[in-house]
């Protein structure tokens, strides 16, 4: 009988160490999302800086406190923990007041990681936990087009929700990759997070499966409310580049512990948060529901991995 | 069999009973967005889970045993008629906030689990001890947990404002999902207070307590099943 015991027992030598490491990991994450954070500060100004800086180093900081009491070494040395926070802040907007930053980053690492027991643990997206808390308990905060009231341009999928879809038919492609439109800090630079996106599959460390089926998956079911009334549907490409689309595909979907492993599950659990996302978008009350649709397809992580490959040689 | 104050004291905390029994859940989810909805969620289960402990005590001789889950249900139903009827005559705007919650006392865990687990056994004086109990632990219970989503979610407490106009209320906790988690962080609090108060007096830990391998054994139960499919298998194979 296979026990836990001896499926993790490792007997015959030699081994080689790939040479991954967590931080390694973080630190490549980290890099990537830079241009698109500098971008961020670029257009929203300090304001940006101020929130990136604040949830970083609430993150690092509520870890290091909920640790002691858990009994747990120190691991604020590994970056996950400013990793959940930048990649939280990426979604906030630049004007956030500083409690909703600091309440979210901590809600993030509390209720997204360490009441499960840590990073690696968690059966969530512990940024997207931080998110849907905020913007469940406070939607005007969290409202981009409200926040940035100062700035000329408009939030394409508020406008979309609320004015219907003549009034972003003006919006290209283009604008929408170059971020020339208001939305979350980072993840709505979308050209840049997409780069990004595209380096961490080059390097190796997110596989092709989840983000591919996932825009895969939001590109279809817009497709499918688009030929059914072009008039009050947005097209599909604009759901596509808009909001966190591209942000989530990469960085919020394929968060380790949280995605499914193997290939047929990864590949369903792209197109179901695909799916979820544009159905939130049609229907919820918010105007982006990207994160939501990632927690629904977080719950069915176990499910999907039940769809296990065959072993060599099995029947 | 115990005395008229063990048995009553027993449902204060031993066995307090959304937070040690986890039963009776979903009223105790869906109606505590407020301290004043626990309370008076609580005051109808106190009523009803007494008498229907005294009636099902006194007539535990002449039920049937193989029809005694629709005896119970029918005594728990006739005493919910009459506490939704008391609620509408004297307090209305309660029983509009509670709604459908009220009528689901009938089918609610702790009645049916105290009926078929004490009332039936013991005499009517013990039962009565025990559904008064249960009745004020489960009341106390659904105001504690009312009073932490008020007073955080809203700000206010028993609709009194507390901290002022400048409060941005964390409104997560009084929707659906702040309940869960509220419930889920209360009930880590007290299995680490049962751990802590066994380690303080050297006792051995209860095994139900212990959040390890030990307590769970998912991965034994995944392997069995593994190990039959493999058997099974071979089984077809051959």
């Amino acid at each position: 009988m296979v026990n836990q015991q001896s499926a993790f027992t490792v007997t015959a030598a030699p081994f080689w160490h790939s040479g991954r490491t967590l931080t390694g990991d973080m630190y490549r994450l980290l890099l990537v999302l830079l241009p698109a954070a500098l971008l961020g500060m670029y257009r929203f100004g300090y304001d940006a800086l101020t929130v990136l800086a604040l949830a970083g180093l609430t993150a690092v900081a509520t870890e290091a406190l909920v640790q002691r009491p858990m009994r747990q070494t120190p691991s604020a040395h590994d970056f996950t923990a400013l990793a959940d926070g930048i990649l939280f802040a990426f979604m906030l907007p630049a004007t956030a007041p500083w409690w909703i930053v600091v309440v979210g980053s901590a809600t993030t690492i509390i209720l997204g990681r360490m009441v499960f027991g840590g990073y690696g643990g968690s059966p969530v997206c512990a940024p997207a936990v931080g998110w849907c808390v905020l913007t469940v308990s406070w939607p005007a905060y969290m409202d981009l087009n409200g926040m940035l009231l100062a700035w000329d341009l408009v939030e394409p999928l508020s406008d979309l929700k609320y004015f219907g879809a003549e009034s972003v038919a003006h919006i290209t492609p283009g604008s929408l990759l170059l971020g020339e439109h208001l939305g979350a800090l980072g993840a709505s630079q979308s050209g840049l997070v997409l780069l990004a996106g595209i380096a961490l599959l080059a390097m190796g460390r997110v596989r092709w499966h989840i983000p591919v089926s996932y825009l895969a998956g939001v590109f279809g079911t817009a497709l499918i409310y688009w030929l059914i009334d072009p008039q009050l549907y947005a097209p599909p490409l604009f759901h596509i580049l808009a909001g966190t689309t591209i942000f989530t595909a990469f960085f919020l979907l394929p968060y380790p512990s949280a995605a499914p492993v193997f290939r047929i599950p990864m590949l369903l659990f792209g197109l179901l948060a695909g799916a979820l996302t544009i159905l939130i978008r049609v229907y919820g009350i918010y105007p982006d529901g990207a994160p939501f649709a990632v927690l629904l397809a977080n719950l069915c992580t176990p499910l999907l991995d039940l769809i296990q490959p065959k072993p060599f040689g099995g029947r | 069999m115990g005395s008229v104050a063990s048995e009553f004291t027993k449902g204060l905390w031993k066995e307090i009973p959304p937070f040690r029994l986890v039963l009776g859940l979903c009223p105790t989810l869906a109606v505590t967005t407020s301290a004043e909805n626990g309370l008076g969620m609580g005051a109808a289960v106190i009523f009803v889970l007494a008498l229907s402990n005294v009636l099902i005590s006194l007539v535990r001789s002449i039920i049937p045993k193989k029809v005694r889950i629709a005896c119970f249900i029918a005594i728990a139903a006739s005493l919910v008629v009459a506490v939704e009827m008391l609620m509408q005559a004297f307090a209305y705007p309660l029983y509009q906030q509670l709604g459908i919650f009220v009528p689901l006392i009938v089918v609610n865990c702790i009645i049916l689990g105290r009926a078929e687990a004490f009332a039936a056994k013991n005499p009517p004086h013990l039962a009565l001890a025990d559904g008064l109990g249960m009745g004020i632990g489960f009341t106390l219970s659904l105001t504690f947990l009312g009073s932490l989503r008020e007073i955080f979610g809203a700000g206010t407490w028993f609709g009194h404002s507390l901290f002022g106009p400048n409060y941005h209320p964390f409104s997560f906790l009084v929707q659906a999902p702040g309940a869960f988690v509220c419930l889920g962080i209360i009930l880590a609090g007290m299995n680490f207070l049962s751990i802590w108060q066994a380690k303080r007096k050297g006792l051995e830990l209860d095994p139900n307590f212990d959040a390890g391998c030990k307590g769970c054994m998912a991965c034994k139960k995944m392997d069995e099943i593994a190990a039959q499919k493999r058997l099974e298998r071979l089984g077809a194979k051959a």
